[in-house]
């Protein structure tokens, strides 16, 4: 091959090379990030007088020039509840933006009227509409271990310490439910002792599925004025397979022994008004992790009680941590305690 | 101090005595290299009341190279370094290390090896050192500078400095194929370290092949293998990276009588990925290829070249795409930190590029590093850079004399895929360079010699108005070297960057991911003027003092300009 026909060769070869581009984005598009932003499509909701409670849904729907940070804000116009939904890209699905009726945070909602906005990240852009709520969610998905309607559940053993001279404490309740028409009043005071009482609950419950998605939901009344500071409840789950309540003399259940394979979470109970509280089973901790003879290996199928233990903070006495808690009674209620699987109960 | 003191003067006895020694028994000899560098830098600026109107650094250090030859085939060499700062008193302020260790030889007359220090270079795509920003600066008075940041962060060749063993053999036959040569490597660029309190970083390790083959007198065929990795159980994060790379190419040379004549084309892949406990993440594969013809006239007055090159956006090659100069906001220079009233960090400029070895990297990363696009934005990461496809020449004349030397550059790129949109950036790049040696033919017995250069660099995108890239640097660089006594030159230098129009700046994830890009907009001059003596000893022996004066024009109310001087004072001695 002669010299010129080697660099002719070369050449076209080049050109060739030199066409292989590709239709593709590398990165986040600038459009996102540099764009001006305006709505191709209006916002849209669907299903404007809703009842939850035969499980029906408000759906959104709305398409913007590009993907953003979006925000539904729903607040009840009765109860101040709130629930958020957001979320990142360039339109509102209505098959994937929906609304159930839950709460992201108490009070739930109610039959009632509810403004609903949305708003974007950094873009002045406000839409606005209004729904009215028929019926409101039922949260009666789940394994529901006391809702309180019907007394204390079956085979539930409820300790009171004999110093707690609290009266009216320690029962049933109607004057504040979260839900329903009871709930659980524990308040009391001893000023010496950290223990105040205890609720054991046997449970049988079967599922497969892991502890990473089990929640344990319970609803807490606590109160912010007069606040016995150092205040806080004590869950613990016991897997073990012993029986529940062989021993009467020892003031509750007999499977919640540091030598068992028992979990337990510690929550500070100080703000104001009920919350929702929800932990992954996962999160609990082993009781005593060196125990002798006891394998930890967390299975919710295995679960047979779960304790609540409500604790004060002594104000005298050899435990004196609080003393300015001298005198003043713990609020610790309860109410809907209750197991779900996947999502939290307000995430239902 | 008075240990120190009677160490260093022990050392220096022990290398008087043996220079002697040296001479008289060849098992020993010596080389090195000794510099005293002095530098005063003074702060112009009048609305910087906080920094000092100036401050003087500098050392005087001696690089003792022993080389020890117990056997012919055997070399030990250790470098070893004592280093006084300027100011303190001899002993208080001095560090004594061994810079470097080596030991290499010859396996029964066939198969060489080093362990210790090594040196290495492959191909371009797999390990290669590629030069820093503004290369064509280090004529004139920068060459001193120059010198001075190459010989410390080991730069040498295009090679990478780093630690291991290497060997290499090579066989010849009389059939079929001509010769055949093998090189291996394993070094350890990193060991583990401590990240905090329980958690250690894996050993890095990168280890290669190179085979040559001479299958005749025309043709040559080479392959080159590269492979960066970490060693998981040498630290306890479960995350190390892999990032294997081959490349393969054939040479066809054709020599006449009156010029060499090559046809070069070579591709290759890599990949690159994180194995986090038992799976892969972050895995990208990708491939280059290239093709180059190249002609040369044997007198050497004239040669041409042409390149096409492609380089997947998802080619990564830890050992050619790193970087001498990571641009990120954690590498603070040395020279005024921060400045003005209040305080804010001084970016890297061309002053910095020009002048300071701290900032330079000796590091392999297996992450693209940052880049300012002002000073490169076509091929940040050298020829390897990915994301490119484009066309290089390059074009150099010599007049027989040497009178007059011409040099360009030029080279049209664009991107494979864009970044952040559809639209693909194109690169132009218009390079040239001039050298008139006025000697030559005014038949002047003493050198005077003046040379030109400049580079610009062109970056568009189309698209929305959001989207559109313009950006326009040129670098312009004058430099003249005048004899005006025998071996005593007078220099005058001035070296401009200007940059004008927008980019977008990426910032990558941990793992080389693009997370976003941020909008840059420049209207930026850096300024470099200097003028100066250099008096030759000889080729390895002078003093050179400059005076420069250098200053960045931001022209944009938010950032403060900035405007120093110095003096320079070099003497630099190669044993």
């Amino acid at each position: 091959m002669k010299i010129r026909q080697q660099y002719i060769l070369t050449i076209i070869s080049f050109f060739l090379l030199f066409g292989c581009t590709k239709d593709e984005v590398e990165g986040p598009l600038i459009n996102d990030i540099y764009g001006d932003f305006y709505i191709n499509q209006p916002f849209l909701v669907i299903n404007k007088t809703p009842d939850f409670s035969i499980d029906e849904l408000v759906k959104f729907q709305c398409e913007f020039n590009k993907n953003i940070n979006w925000k539904i804000s729903i607040t009840g116009m009765a109860t101040g509840s709130h629930k958020i939904i957001s979320g990142f890209s360039n339109s509102l699905d209505s098959n994937v933006s929906i609304w159930n009726g839950n709460t992201s945070q108490y009070p739930f909602f109610k039959k009632e009227y509810c403004s609903i906005e949305l708003t974007f990240l950094d873009e002045p852009d406000t839409l606005r509409d209004t729904i009215e709520i028929m019926g409101s969610k039922l949260y009666n998905d789940g394994f529901i271990i006391a809702d309180f309607e019907n007394g204390l559940p079956l085979e539930s053993i409820l300790y009171i310490n004999p110093n707690n001279f609290v009266n009216d404490t320690f029962v049933l309740a109607s004057d504040l439910p979260l839900l329903g028409n009871n709930y659980f009043k524990a308040r009391g005071r001893v000023n010496w002792e950290w223990n105040i009482g205890k609720l054991d609950f046997k449970l049988d419950y079967n599922s497969t599925i892991s502890a990473e998605n089990l929640y344990i939901n319970i609803g807490v009344l606590s109160d912010t004025v007069n606040l016995h500071t150092g205040q806080f409840i004590n869950i613990l789950i016991s897997e073990s397979d012993l029986p529940y309540n062989d021993d009467l003399s020892n003031n509750g259940a007999d499977i919640f022994e540091t030598s068992m394979e028992v979990y337990k979470m510690k929550i500070p109970v100080d703000w104001n008004g009920w919350q929702i509280l929800s932990f992954r089973y996962s999160d609990f901790e082993e009781l005593l992790p060196n125990a002798l003879g006891v394998t930890f290996n967390k299975n919710p199928n295995n679960i047979s009680g779960m304790r609540i233990a409500f604790q004060s903070c002594p104000s005298s006495g050899p435990d004196e941590n609080c003393p300015e808690n001298f005198d003043k009674p713990i609020r610790i209620d309860l109410d809907h305690v209750v197991l779900t699987e996947n999502k939290s109960l307000l995430n239902q | 101090m008075n240990r120190l003191n009677s160490i260093a003067v022990t050392i220096f006895l022990f290398f008087c005595q043996s220079l002697s020694f040296g001479q008289q028994d060849e098992k020993i000899w010596f080389s090195g290299l000794a510099r005293s560098y002095f530098a005063r830098d003074v702060n112009l600026l009048k609305n910087d009341t906080i920094s000092s109107n100036n401050y003087t650094s500098g050392y005087n250090l001696i690089d003792l190279n022993t080389h020890i030859n117990p056997l012919e085939d055997i070399e030990v060499f250790a470098q070893l370094r004592i280093r006084n700062e300027f100011g303190s008193f001899f002993g208080s302020g001095t560090q004594i290390d061994v810079r470097q260790l080596t030991v290499k030889g010859v396996l029964g007359n066939k198969v060489k090896f080093s362990i210790g220090d090594l040196f290495l270079k492959q191909n371009k795509f797999t390990l290669y050192n590629n030069e820093e920003e503004l290369y064509f600066f280090s004529d004139g008075f920068a060459s001193s500078y120059r010198d001075v940041i190459h010989y410390e962060n080991f730069y040498l060749e295009n090679r990478w400095r780093l630690q291991g063993l290497q060997t290499n053999f090579s066989y010849e036959f009389d059939r079929f194929v001509e010769t055949l040569e093998f090189d291996f490597f394993v070094t350890r660029p990193r060991g583990s370290y401590t990240l905090g309190f329980n958690t250690t970083q894996s050993d890095m390790v990168l280890s290669g092949v190179s085979m040559i083959s001479k299958i005749s007198k025309k043709i040559i065929f080479e392959s080159n293998y590269i492979n960066l990795f970490e060693i998981p159980s040498t630290g306890n994060i479960n995350i190390s990276v892999r990032n294997p790379v081959i490349q393969g190419g054939l040479t066809y040379v054709n020599i006449s009588s009156k010029a060499i004549s090559k046809h070069h084309i070579q591709s290759g892949f890599s990949k690159r990925s994180w194995l986090q406990l038992d799976s892969l993440t972050n895995k990208k594969i990708g491939m280059f290829s290239e093709l180059s013809s190249s002609y040369l006239k044997n007198d050497s007055s004239f040669s041409f070249s042409l390149v096409g090159r492609y380089v997947d956006p998802n080619f990564r090659s830890s050992g050619s795409q790193t970087r001498r100069i990571n641009m990120s906001e954690n590498n603070l220079n040395s020279i005024y930190t921060y400045y003005s009233n209040e305080q804010i960090q001084r970016a890297i400029t061309a002053f910095d590029i020009v002048s300071d070895p701290t900032i330079y990297n000796q590091d392999i990363s297996p992450t693209l590093m940052s880049f300012n696009p002002m000073y490169s934005n076509a091929l940040p990461y050298g020829d390897a850079t990915p994301n490119r496809a484009g066309i290089f020449s390059k074009f150099d004349f010599k007049t027989k004399n040497k009178f007059l030397e011409l040099n360009f550059k030029n080279a049209y790129l664009n991107e494979v895929i864009g970044q952040g949109t559809k639209e693909k950036r194109n690169f132009l790049i218009l390079s040239a360079s001039t050298n008139f040696n006025l000697n030559r033919i005014l038949n002047f017995k003493k050198h005077h010699n003046f040379s030109f250069s400049f580079i610009n660099e062109i970056t568009n995108r189309g698209g929305n108005s959001f989207e559109m890239v313009d950006l326009n640097s040129k670098h312009f660089d004058f430099s003249s070297n005048i004899e005006i006594v025998k071996d005593m030159f007078f220099q005058i230098g001035l070296k401009q960057v200007k940059s004008l129009g927008n980019e977008f700046l990426t910032k990558r994830g941990a793992y080389g991911e693009i997370l976003t890009f941020n909008s840059v907009n420049y209207k930026q001059t850096d300024n470099l003027y200097s003028l100066g003596i250099n008096y030759k000893f000889s080729s390895n022996v002078y003093i050179n003092v400059q005076y420069n004066c250098w200053e960045t024009k931001f022209n944009e109310l938010e950032t403060f300009d900035f405007k120093y001087q110095r003096l320079l004072f070099i003497f630099s001695v190669k044993l």
